[in-house]
């Protein structure tokens, strides 16, 4: 008798335990989900870098909301999906409040990821944060290759850097007609660290692909006569002309080659000339142009169509900056790798992104083990006010145009 | 008990309550706001014991601090211990100052300003040339940072600058500053040695912003290496001793105080509108309180006589 009740009592303990442990709120079986997951970025709202911070916060908004939209991100943990908040903070420009910025987003407001800045000055702050607080950063922007020799774990970029836009340069004038295809390179290397890179790659690429590189001339970042490196490279008799230069400086190149009347076949600035509002600044003196070619409204990657419907609606009027399609990426990026990591923690999310295999609104998205994106190559012109693909490994691009001599353009 | 003995007393006990501090505190988010606060009252006291005690207004400090930074940052990250990177990095800020600010200061007024601009302006260029790349530290220095250790870096280097600085604006030293700033030609006639207090001035502060700028290099995690030669350095500090009040000890730590707060308060709550509201807040205490906030109560002070006495009051203009 006595070991029927004792018997009876345990299994009566056990239960209870077993009801306490599986249903109680909280209890081991669910743990509690949280209301939002938040991600965080410390962006230039204000400053010298706005215009460009603006559009990379335009890009994580809509993202964020279709995502939001559909119920938010799946968390296997949690059983359900859970909606993204985005905490955007402005840094007004300024890389020394980017730490501050990012400090607080990591012990107050405690993100689970960082999302990138669009200048670089302010990532290469934030990509140090990022490895030191252990928070995976995604970045939008960054295209110096030499941030992500350091041996950071932390840090992804899907996106473009300087051996990729080098190597499209190429690809697009690999295009061209041999008869017809120029091949006498002059480089104006701005000197900063990306300048310095894309010298390295364009020298490199143009030996291995039967192209020579006849000048190279230096200019510093705030240069703003360029006659005598626009005369030499005409006296060299180049036909391809490259550059990095900052946006302004890409204006000023093209105002003193149409004085100086020299007109290279192919003009390649991959900074600059990208800008939306650059067709608007030069009128068809920015035709014929090479540049970055990260993403336009008209790839046809899916979702991309939806991206450029919702944003026109958002914003009737203002032209769509190439850097809203990136970031929007970016996020696609975070959403996936969350929803893979099934699970809440810094770490698991950090390997899920370094396992990433997703297909954007900017195309195919890997990572190397550097957390360099593997993306697709991909290179733009102005064609007749409008940035046309001319090199893209996913889909037929437009066929490149050569420039005309100044005194011959319509 | 003597305004000295009180002054000092109030400061140890500032101090004890800021050394304590981090045993409080465990958010990254306070200690890098609390670092922050540290470097620029350090670079604003820097800057006023030159422009506002002695009168020599200079515009180009990001070179002594971005020198500073350089010299130590290499020397750091070069196997050189620590402390003695960022005491050389205060040695290589006077070096420039020897170089170059000194043959500067024969410069007067809106020329010395200028001159040292320029300074600043060649130091952002050719360390941008010179060094287009970025700063890392490396992944061992990564693993080992602490952020409380640089909290006390930055403490011990504003302590050491405010007690230099009070005792020598405190004494004979001081008094001759100011003749100096007052009136150059006429401290010169009653034979103050004018380019001495000069000199002292500006080695004393190209030191401290030398040494601040140590603090940056072993702050900062990742920056490309013009960053500290960037003109924000030469401003801000400028900016910060206006806001507080000029040619005054407290000044400079209550326009850093201001300035850190106001900026992140509107930064975190106002969006894309807060540096317009904060260039506002700044023009109306420029307009309304032109000796900084330090200069508040004599303002009220002088808006309560001119009530009870009908309009005759003391001025509060500039000084």
């Amino acid at each position: 008798m006595k070991k029927k009740v004792l018997l009876v009592s345990v299994a009566a303990i056990v239960s209870l335990a077993m009801l306490l442990l599986f249903h109680a709120p909280g209890g081991f079986a669910q743990p509690a989900a949280p209301k939002t997951i938040k991600v965080g970025s410390s962006i230039s709202l204000t400053g010298r870098f706005a215009a460009g911070g603006v559009d990379v916060a335009d890009g994580y908004k809509l993202a964020v909301k279709h995502v939001n939209d559909a119920g938010g991100v799946m968390v296997k943990e949690f059983g359900r999906k859970i909606p993204l908040e985005l905490i955007l903070i402005d840094d007004e420009s300024d890389p020394s409040k980017t730490v501050q910025r990012l400090e607080k987003l990591y012990s107050v407001d405690n993100v689970l990821v960082y999302m990138g800045e669009f200048a670089s000055d302010m990532n290469i702050a934030g990509l140090g944060i990022a490895e030191k607080n252990k928070v995976p950063w995604i970045g939008v922007t960054i295209a110096v290759e030499n941030a992500f020799n350091q041996g950071f774990k932390y840090t992804f970029a899907p996106c473009m850097f300087s051996f990729m836009e080098v190597g499209s340069l190429f690809d697009a004038l690999d295009t061209i007609p041999k008869d017809r295809r120029p091949t006498k390179i002059a480089n104006f290397e701005l000197q900063v660290d990306w300048g310095k890179e894309c010298t390295k790659y364009l020298n490199k690429m143009a030996a291995e692909r039967g192209y020579k590189v006849v000048l190279e001339q230096k200019y510093a970042p705030d240069t703003k006569d360029f006659a005598s490196l626009i005369l030499a490279a005409k006296s060299a008799g180049a036909d391809v002309l490259f550059s990095v230069p900052t946006p302004p400086q890409s204006m000023t190149i093209i105002k003193q080659m149409k004085e100086l009347d020299y007109a290279p076949a192919a003009t390649c600035f991959i900074r600059g000339p990208d800008l939306s509002n650059y067709w608007q600044v030069m009128g068809k003196d920015a035709n014929y142009i090479l540049t970055c070619g990260e993403w336009t409204p008209e790839m046809p990657y899916p979702g991309n169509k939806k991206l450029v419907d919702d944003y026109m609606k958002a914003n009737p009027g203002k032209p769509i900056g190439m850097q809203v399609g990136c970031a929007y990426g970016a996020i696609q990026v975070l959403a996936d790798s969350i929803s893979r990591a099934a699970k809440l923690d810094r770490e698991s999310v950090r390997e899920a992104i370094a396992a990433t295999n997703l297909q954007t609104v900017r195309g195919k998205v890997t990572f190397d083990k550097r957390g360099i994106g593997n993306v697709p190559w991909s290179l733009c012109q102005w064609q007749n006010g409008k940035l046309e693909v001319v090199r893209n490994p996913d889909f037929k691009a437009k066929p490149v145009l050569l420039a005309p001599a100044w005194g011959k353009r319509q | 008990m003597p305004v000295q003995v009180r002054n000092w007393f109030v400061g140890a006990l500032g101090v004890a309550a800021l050394a304590l501090l981090p045993l409080g505190i465990r958010g990254e988010y306070s200690l890098t706001i609390l670092c922050t606060l540290f470097l620029y009252v350090t670079t604003s006291q820097s800057w006023n014991i030159l422009g506002g005690y002695a009168g020599q207004v200079n515009v180009g400090q990001a070179a002594f601090f971005g020198i500073g930074a350089l010299t130590t940052r290499l020397l750091w990250l070069n196997g050189m211990p620590f402390p003695l990177a960022i005491v050389a990095g205060g040695f290589s800020s006077v070096l420039l100052a020897v170089i170059v600010g000194f043959p500067a200061l024969r410069l007067r007024g809106h020329y010395f300003a200028i001159g040292t601009l320029a300074l600043a302006w060649i130091g952002h260029i050719t360390i941008g040339n010179l060094l287009p790349g970025i700063s890392f530290l490396t992944g061992r220095y990564v693993a080992t940072y602490s952020l409380v250790l640089r909290y006390y870096v930055f403490l011990v280097i504003m302590i050491a600058a405010l007690v230099t600085i009070y005792l020598v604006v405190n004494s004979r030293i001081g008094l001759g500053m100011e003749a100096t700033r007052d009136d150059e030609d006429a401290a010169q006639t009653a034979g103050v040695n004018i380019v001495k207090y000069k000199v002292i001035a500006f080695t004393i502060s190209s030191f401290f912003v030398g040494l601040a700028g140590g603090g940056f290099a072993f702050f900062y995690a990742s920056y490309y290496w013009y960053l500290p030669f960037g003109l924000m350095w030469c401003f801000e500090p400028i900016l910060i001793t206006f806001i507080g009040g000029v040619g005054t000890f407290i000044g400079p730590i209550i326009g850093a105080v201001c300035y850190v707060a106001l900026k992140e308060i509107f930064a975190l709550t106002l969006g894309e509108i807060n540096i317009l509201i904060f260039g506002i807040v700044f023009i109306l205490t420029i307009l309304f309180f032109p000796r900084g906030i330090i200069g508040l109560p004599a303002a009220l002070r002088h808006l309560k006589s001119q009530k009870v006495s009908g309009g005759a009051g003391e001025s509060i203009g500039p000084r």
